[in-house]
């Protein structure tokens, strides 16, 4: 008896270690504050405003994704949230000359977040459709990224064509789940609460291919070089910041903050430090409308 | 409320059918090593009875997700080729099995120890003291709590369609509906309905076997 017992009890402890591997999700990871303290300059809005509450609070709240190299993930030696959608949320913040708090927003639960004020804003690679813009208000797009797919080096998985009888893993609630449905009607989806998991999934081999944006693959050939993206790009997706619906002046606010960034050359900069450094590519930034953006994603 | 169930139907059925088929297929699994665990437990040897401690402290002691993790990332990556149906039906069956076997223990423990000293002492094999006099009369007083574990067996059904494994089970398939129609209330509604329908059987079942087995007082 004691010998089973003893054996029981360190098979939990095993269990607690490999549990351990996994990222602390509850941590609050303040992102930088330190180095944007509160510009003096910050436009006031008025007490009862939803900008003016923020500011009087001191705080906005921006869901990221937690898992998404190179647009929101934890930096493991620091345990603060990082990318580019991380970057886009500490301009918005400062402009209100707040500080950003960045909490994690799954694609399932980022849209209610907003709905029961959870969240303030959300940037977290969410592509801007006719679906979401009747839920929730979008900022122009920021970012247009383009649906790929990832398979493992030696694949005979060459593009989207060859996806019919394979497992392929996708995001619950992204576009996804319908353009794979459209484009790849044989193949069997496999659907996942975050793109970490199916980057465990493909590794471990129990899916054949992940498709999602091109971005957010490459994020996973970072941190695994066996894998690879084949094909023509599937679909444009333009990324927008996510408002609770009706909230004008917000979107208007957020607006601002983007363009300033496009126009002053600020873009290109974050562009290439999060993104073109590891793909190679020169971005332009977006110039299209919320409207235009729906439309491109009606194309695909 | 009707019109998320009427347009999604097909998600509904189907994730209610392989929620279904897990749990069909996990209760076997759970009665026949439960089973066989409660036998090791009860056995004559030392070393039996201790082989099946070690699977109960073991899977009793170990979360639901744990074993999931385990018996499906943990195992495709040490090589080991096993889908998802497997190890969902395995890591909830077993685990399962740990409380079926300490509940039939119990109920072989309820008999009097007397009358198995009789039934030996009359020339009775163990086997057959174990069969003809122990069983039927565990079985009466274990019928109850078995009931309850399978039961919350259907309930436990559910972390498999949140897990890794990414099995279109009930709640898998109404996440994948809220997400497509953002109507949660409705959504999670129906899903409720489907899990009712399932423990509902299982509670009507119990109590035809309790009825069927009871001792008239």
């Amino acid at each position: 008896m004691q010998v089973s017992r003893w054996l029981g009890v360190a098979l939990v402890a095993g269990a607690f270690a490999f549990a351990g591997c996994g990222d602390d999700e509850e941590e609050p990871a303040g992102g930088g504050g330190a180095e944007s303290t509160p510009a003096q300059q910050a436009e006031q809005f008025p007490a009862d405003s939803t900008l003016g509450k923020i500011q009087s609070k001191g705080e906005i709240t921006i869901g990221v994704k937690f898992d998404v190299p190179p647009f929101g993930f934890q930096n493991p030696q620091t345990n603060e949230v990082e990318g580019f959608d991380v970057e886009m949320g500490k301009a918005v913040a400062e402009k209100l000359g707040v500080e950003p708090k960045f909490i994690e927003a799954i694609s399932d639960n980022r849209i209610p977040f907003l709905q029961d004020g959870t969240a303030d804003l959300i940037l977290s690679t969410m592509t801007i459709n006719e679906e979401r813009v009747g839920q929730i208000n979008f900022s122009d797009p920021y970012f247009i990224a383009r649906g790929r797919v990832l398979v493992k080096e030696d694949s005979d998985i060459t593009g989207v064509a060859d996806l019919a009888g394979k497992n392929v893993c996708t995001a619950l609630g992204s576009t996804y789940e319908a353009n794979l449905k459209e484009q790849a009607p044989e193949a069997k989806l496999k659907l996942v609460d975050s793109y970490s998991e199916c980057l465990e999934l493909i590794q471990n081999g129990s899916v054949d291919a992940v498709s999602t944006d091109d971005v957010i693959l490459t994020g996973m050939i970072i941190q695994d070089d066996t894998l690879k993206l084949v094909g023509e790009e599937l679909t444009q997706e333009p990324y927008g910041a996510g408002i609770k619906k009706g909230e004008t002046e917000m979107t208007e606010f957020v607006n601002g903050v983007f363009k300033e960034l496009k126009d002053s050359g600020k873009w290109n900069e974050l562009f290439d430090t999060w993104i073109g450094k590891y793909t190679g590519q020169q971005g332009e930034p977006p110039t299209i409308t919320v409207e235009e953006a729906v439309e491109l994603v009606k194309q695909n | 409320l009707i019109d998320v169930l009427t347009e999604y139907w097909p998600e509904f059925r189907s994730g209610f059918w392989v929620t279904v088929r897990l749990v069909v297929a996990a209760f076997a699994v759970a009665m026949v090593v439960g089973t066989l665990v409660a036998a090791l437990r009860i056995a004559p040897s030392k070393w039996l009875q201790r082989l099946g401690g070690i699977y109960v402290e073991v899977f009793r002691n170990l979360p639901l997700l744990v074993l999931l993790f385990i018996s499906f990332a943990g195992l495709r990556r040490s090589g080991v080729d096993i889908n998802a149906w497997t190890a969902g039906i395995a890591s909830l069956g077993l685990y399962t099995a740990a409380y079926v076997a300490e509940v039939l223990r119990s109920g072989v423990f309820s008999v009097g120890k007397g009358q198995i000293e009789a039934s030996l002492s009359l020339g009775f094999t163990y086997a057959a003291t174990l069969r003809r006099i122990v069983l039927p009369q565990a079985f009466r007083t274990v019928i109850s709590p078995l009931g309850s574990l399978t039961i919350a067996m259907i309930k436990n059904s559910a972390i498999i369609g949140v897990s890794l494994l990414a099995l279109g089970d009930l709640l898998k398939q109404a996440r994948i509906v809220q997400a497509r129609t953002f109507e949660t209330n409705a959504t999670f509604f129906w899903a409720a309905v489907g899990y009712l329908i399932l423990t509902g059987l299982a509670t009507l079942a119990v109590r035809a076997l309790e009825r069927r087995y009871a001792i008239r007082r």
